[in-house]
């Protein structure tokens, strides 16, 4: 089962693989007293919670042009291959290699007009909102999982953030609100492998009979807080719960199957789906990525064997979370570092492109079947309604019941930090 | 004892309760309560619920002897004269004033009445008084305000009102700018921040009156405020949503501030004169009080002006309070206790100016059992628990001790050997050898070389850092074992030039590049300031602005770096020149200024550093002695004096001063020696109480009368986790049996434990960045993971199975019980862990193949159960 979590280690064209090592992070959950998680909740303006996200990012930054923002009437040059067809949604065209989801666009919304992303090949954007550099010397912005880890508290069954992509950095929250990578070793705590249920049963009873350290000490409430969290991990281990929808050969096959492109089941479109059991499980937020998208060269050949598995896997995805009634509280967003060059290159690729990118957003309870913002005839600039990458991220916590106008986090210089600067939801979809 | 005990919780629950209905003044009905509680209360102790004394028994602090009447005025004669001292002025038709009424009982005490009194105006017709004692002017004369207290004492001043008919012109800075501050306009989330909001731009909080004036008044073609029919500006329309407004509806249409808003409009938007006074300073009444726990406090806050005047902002001034355990403060300086012991302070903001309410909570109890004070850290702490009433825990046992001076000096649990020889040690003064011991010991190096490599941020960014990382690791462990003077150690690093393999100190200038993180990093760490708010905008809380924190940028104007012997390394020099930086704000040059003393005029030849070395470590420094041991305190008890403990200032005071202040004083005069600091504060008896709280101080978490248990720090978990189990952890890098506290850099190991358990990642001057928190992945990789599997099985178990005629396993229990916590099993333990070894003997006793794998399995049960205990995992 351990295919699941191998990634390809796909080279970026500056030559560095990404492919991250198999370090296996923190849980991001916290003791925290039930007064101090009230008094969170109040100050972050929470509303409610039990809502979650899926984060997918298309590693490498996909090509905008030949995804869901065609321009079949640009020159050739800057057209490409591909053309446009009708989704069920009037007005809305997407790429011809995605015709599955083009039977529910209805279902999505694509924003096609993000400015101010960044042009490195960094997944810190598209995870915390900022660039990798911003509040670096403070240990930088942390990503809106462990956000979310630190204001849920650890209150849940399971961790509130999840990595299927490797490291995702808790900026300055620090390294305890670090997403929970089921990879490795730490797959290995959620069930019982080395011992029986019966031994850890008797292990269990001798701890209980010898952990009597008077509790009147607890003055902070830390030690209650760790018997919780032991009596949940033996919870965790002995029902297997985490363990289960993490092992992909307990998912019903005809649903296995809608994630299987033409090119079959591949680790990619399979973390989508583990993704879902994931968030079935309790987790808030998950973040998971695609790799294969930095198309310098022989950008359409690419497309064509990426594309179609995308839209296999998405379409699976989405109707997978319709189906189940998750589509109000699940949030899907899929992006990439950037968008690509409007101009087709001398090797027929497609060149970084940070001016503009798109997102295809779905679920959440927001307003789906909208095209929001356009690019100019070659897919250059942001004509019309550019949306400012941080508003994204907005419209993300406030799906999440976290009121971005209103939530601060105090960071080691002790500057009160807002989740987004000074940007509000977007208001077509919210 | 168990019994008395409970019998005073019970008087004490009994107590609380009856408080909570004391409104209700029929004898029967009290009665026919008192009974409903006592039932109450009865089954409750059935069910031996966890009791929870309330701490503090509420004193009748008897009648009242005189009531006093603030008005306009904070100074405290004046309050306590009342009407004849003073003369209060309501000036224009939207001024307003806070009214503060004190009663003195004849128990000495001061209790706020003012939301507690009747009120009557005479003349009427001049001013009227609300219920909560807010003032608001009718008409121009004098009036007499009086306030009766039931028992029927009284106290009365005068009021005038002028100008109420025709109000003198609005002044732009003094009048208009705070409204924007106390509706949240210009606020960060707001317009106050850079780039404004929807292209409306405020300065941030207010600090710059003139930017604000031009955004409004001149920005977008005046099209935000309209002079011929003021009510239709834009100004007025969005705070009131009459038209959308994304910040929703701010304040009421005819409102004080509407009213405000409106005359200055139709007066022409004047900025004010030239001539006209600025603000000067803002004081508070009362300062100090000492309240009862449920209490509440009016606060009453005046602003002083440049010539002379002064005027009531209590109702424009904001308040937050520093720790909202203790109180919570409403936007009307309203002050309500929530019923926990101890200090707080409420800080007031005004306009770039601070004052400070600071309340005490005392629990009253009576405290006459104190130990011996062994030094200025229990004077002056005991000293405070006699004003608090509040009664500290029992000193703790032995074993209780060298376990949590060990961990927390040398960053390890004390071996079994050790714990047993501490044990047998019959000397009176085993406890100061022992601290000695340990101060004396490598592992007392290892574990605050790695505390100050967290903050000082030896962080292996890149595999070429490590040369540099672990000079620089030795630098600062060799100093600490040695004993430099702190004073000198500081010197040495911020001054550090050359190259690492010469001097390793410069490595901190390759992790802390940029000037400004410089400044920032060196006020936070040395002086205990966090100055970064002052880069782009005035400090909201604090006296520094953009001028103090140029002044402190232009000690690192000269840092000269060079390429160095390998790469990734770098040479640092002071270059020649005048040493100034420039103010971005309005672009002046400023000289190299320490924070709030006087610009130095240094050569071109000179290192500024060095100057910024001697203005901090010079002896008349306010906060360099003071920084550190607020720091270490927080070390060994779990919470600063100040706390955050790098976060010291006006507003955020000590809870308890004097110790900060005598502490500093003794470190000082010690010549700056931080063994000396840490054998000062282990040899008290303030560090010495027991974590077990008694029926008063249960609710004190920081007046430090009974020891915060806290989980042990990720490193020194790893390490007992190995110590216990016998086994070694390997570490990159690290030669074989290198130990966790060990670790020279951060980063430079990839290590789950640590990780999960919030070992910093070196990139933040803050200490904050060691977690010590506790997580659901802490304790599933406790409790099921493979590298403890690993060593609970490959370690000591096999040789504990073994049976040995020599070593029976009740004395193996009693190893691992001193090895684990530093004291013998009780018998109860003894018997139960006997019981779990044996359980399969007479099975087993058939299969004598099968009985050796099953004692073994059995010892891996029970170091598993004894790393996974509370007692294992927490020093405490």
């Amino acid at each position: 089962m351990l295919t699941v979590f191998q990634r390809n280690a796909k080279k970026y064209c500056d030559g560095v693989s990404r492919r991250s090592f198999l370090r296996i992070g923190a849980m991001g959950v916290a003791g925290l007293t039930l007064a101090d998680l009230l008094r969170l909740e109040a100050e972050a303006g929470v509303v409610s919670s039990g809502k979650a996200l899926i984060n997918i990012f298309l590693a490498g930054g996909p090509s905008h042009t030949d995804l869901f923002d065609l321009k079949p009437d640009a020159p050739s040059e800057f057209r490409g291959e591909f053309s446009p067809i009708k989704t069920n949604v009037s007005g809305m065209e997407i790429c011809e290699l995605m015709p599955r989801l083009a039977k529910m666009a209805d279902k999505f919304s694509l924003i096609r007009s993000i400015t101010n992303t960044y042009g490195d090949h960094s997944s810190v954007h598209t995870q915390a909102g900022y660039s990798k550099d911003e509040l670096k010397q403070v240990g930088g912005h942390p990503s809106l999982g462990s956000v979310v880890s630190k204001f849920d508290g650890g209150r849940g069954e399971a961790p509130s953030f999840v990595s299927l992509m490797g490291e995702v950095s808790p900026g300055f929250l620090g390294p305890i609100y670090s997403p929970y990578q089921p990879d490795g070793k730490s797959r290995s705590t959620l069930s019982l492998s080395r011992i029986s249920a019966d031994r850890l049963k008797d292990r269990s009873k001798l701890l209980a009979q010898l952990d009597d350290l008077k509790r009147d000490i607890d003055t902070s409430g830390a030690m209650e807080a760790m018997d919780s969290f032991q009596q949940r991990a033996v919870e965790v281990v002995t029902s297997g719960r985490l363990a289960d929808a993490l092992d992909l050969e307990k998912e019903r096959p005809d649903v296995r199957g809608r994630y299987a492109g033409p090119a079959g089941r591949r680790p990619d479109s399979e973390n989508l789906l583990l993704a879902r059991r994931l968030i079935e499980a309790g987790v808030r937020v998950v973040s998971t990525q695609w790799g294969g998208w930095d198309t310098h060269s022989d950008n359409f050949k690419t497309l064509r064997t990426q594309v179609p598995s995308l839209d296999c896997a998405l379409s699976g995805l989405i109707t997978d979370l319709s189906e189940r009634g998750m589509l109000k509280d699940v949030t899907v967003v899929m992006w990439g570092e950037f968008g690509r060059t409007p101009r087709v290159n001398m090797t027929a690729g497609r060149d970084h492109w940070p001016r503009v990118m798109q997102a295809f957003v779905a679920g959440g309870g927001m307003k789906s079947g909208q095209v929001i913002g356009a690019t100019d005839r070659y897919g250059g600039e942001a004509v019309d309604r550019p949306v400012h990458l941080r508003e994204v991220f907005a419209t993300l916590y406030q799906n999440l019941g976290i009121d971005p106008k209103r939530a601060q986090i105090t960071d080691p210089a002790g500057r009160p930090q807002y989740l987004v600067d000074g940007r509000e939801a977007i208001r077509e979809l919210v | 004892m168990h019994e008395r005990q409970t019998n005073m919780r019970r008087r004490d629950a009994l107590v609380n309760l009856l408080r909570g209905r004391r409104s209700l003044r029929m004898a029967a009905l009290g009665l026919a309560i008192a009974g409903a509680v006592a039932v109450r209360f009865s089954t409750l102790h059935a069910a031996d619920a966890p009791a929870t004394p309330k701490a503090h028994v509420a004193q009748d602090p008897g009648p009242i002897t005189a009531l006093d009447i603030a008005a306009g005025s904070t100074d405290e004669a004046t309050a306590a004269g009342g009407a004849t001292a003073h003369h209060a002025m309501l000036r224009g038709p939207d001024a307003r004033m806070q009214l503060v009424v004190t009663a003195r009982y004849a128990s000495g005490e001061a209790r706020d009445r003012t939301a507690d009194v009747s009120y009557s105006v005479s003349p009427a017709g001049i001013v009227r008084v609300d219920p909560s004692g807010a003032v608001v002017p009718l008409a121009d004369g004098t009036a007499t305000v009086n306030a009766s207290a039931d028992g029927g004492r009284r106290a009365s001043t005068t009021i005038s009102v002028e100008s109420f008919a025709n109000p003198p012109a609005v002044n732009f800075p003094n009048q208009i700018v705070p409204i924007f501050t106390k509706l949240g306009c210009n606020s960060g989330a707001c317009h106050g921040k850079s780039g404004g909001q929807n292209n409306f731009r405020l300065s941030l909080l207010g600090f710059e009156p003139a930017k604000d004036y031009r955004f409004l008044v001149e920005e977008s073609r005046g099209r935000r405020i309209f002079p011929a029919a003021p009510d239709q500006s834009l100004l007025l329309q969005k705070p009131t949503a009459m038209i959308a407004h994304g910040g929703g509806e701010r304040m009421k249409k005819d409102s004080p501030e509407y009213r405000m808003i409106y005359r200055w409009i139709s007066q022409g938007m004047p900025y004010g004169k030239e001539t006209d006074p600025v603000l000067a300073s803002v004081s508070v009444f009362p300062t100090v009080r000492r309240m009862v726990d449920d209490g509440s406090q009016q606060i009453l806050v005046v602003a002083h002006y440049s010539d002379g005047s002064s005027e009531d902002i209590t109702r424009s001034a904001r308040y937050d309070v520093n720790d909202k355990d203790l109180a919570e403060v409403a936007d009307s300086g309203h002050v309500k206790m929530t019923g926990r012991p101890g200090d707080v302070a409420v800080m007031v903001r005004y306009q770039g100016q601070v004052g400070v309410f600071r309340a005490t909570v005392p629990v009253g109890a009576p405290v006459d059992h104190l130990p011996a004070a062994k030094n200025v850290v229990d004077e002056m702490a005991f000293a405070k628990f006699k004003d608090l009433g509040l009664p500290p825990s029992e000193a703790c046992d032995d074993a209780t001790f060298l376990r949590r001076v060990t961990l927390d000096v040398a960053g390890r649990l004390p071996t079994a050997a050790e714990a047993r020889a501490f044990q047998a040690d019959p000397t009176a003064a085993k406890r100061d050898a022992c601290i000695d011991r340990l101060l004396a010991s490598g592992d007392y190096a290892d574990l605050f070389a790695g505390k100050w490599c967290s903050v000082l941020k030896n962080h292996r960014e890149r595999e070429t850092y490590q040369r540099g990382d672990y000079l620089f690791h030795d630098w600062v462990r060799q100093s600490l074992l040695e004993n430099k003077p702190y004073d000198q150690f500081v010197r040495e690093l911020v001054t550090a030039t050359g190259d690492p393999a010469q001097t390793p100190a410069v490595s901190w200038y390759r992790q802390v590049k940029e000037p400004t993180e410089q400044v920032e990093d060196t006020a936070q760490l040395f002086l205990g300031v966090r100055i970064g708010c002052a880069k782009c905008h005035h400090h909201p809380f604090e006296r520094w602005s953009q001028q103090d924190y140029y002044g402190m940028a232009a000690f690192f104007s000269q840092v000269g770096r060079k390429e160095g012997a390998a790469s990734d390394e770098f040479r640092i020099y002071p270059k020649r020149g005048e040493a100034v930086a420039r103010n971005p704000n309005g672009g002046a040059t400023v000289k190299p200024t320490g924070l709030g003393a006087k610009a130095m005029t240094l050569t071109p030849d000179e290192d500024p550093r060095v100057a910024l070395a001697n203005w901090m470590t010079a002896p008349e420094n306010p906060f360099f002695a003071k920084s550190l041991v607020n720091r270490y305190w927080k070390h060994f008890f779990g919470r600063g004096i100040v706390d955050p403990e790098d976060d010291m200032r006006e507003t955020n005071p000590p809870t308890n001063p004097k110790l900060l202040a005598a502490l500093a004083e003794h470190f000082a005069a010690s010549h700056y020696d931080l063994k000396d600091l840490v054998r000062t504060i282990c040899r008290s008896q303030l560090y010495q109480l027991s974590s077990e709280p008694n029926q008063y101080n249960e609710k004190d978490r920081q007046s430090y009368s009974h020891f915060y248990s806290r989980r042990l720090p990720a490193e020194v978990m790893l390490d007992a986790v190995d110590q216990l189990s016998d086994t070694r952890t390997p570490f990159k890098g690290m030669p074989v049996g290198g130990r966790a506290v060990q670790l020279p850099d951060m980063g430079g190991v990839d290590s789950n434990f640590l990780q999960v358990f919030g070992r910093p990642a070196g990139t933040s001057a803050c200490e904050c960045e060691r977690n010590g928190e506790t997580s659901l992945a802490q304790t599933l990789l406790l409790l099921n993971s493979g590298d403890i599997y690993d060593k609970l099985s490959g370690g000591c178990a096999s040789k504990l199975a073994g049976v040995d005629p020599k070593r029976s396993d009740r004395e193996k229990i009693a190893d691992l019980y001193y090895g684990a916590f530093g004291r013998p099993p009780t018998e109860k333990e003894v018997a139960t862990a006997i019981a779990y070894i044996d359980r399969n003997h007479e099975a087993d006793a058939k299969a004598p193949e099968k009985l050796a794998a099953d004692r073994k399995a059995a010892y891996e049960d029970l170091l598993w159960a004894l790393l996974n205990t509370k007692e294992f995992l927490f020093n405490h």
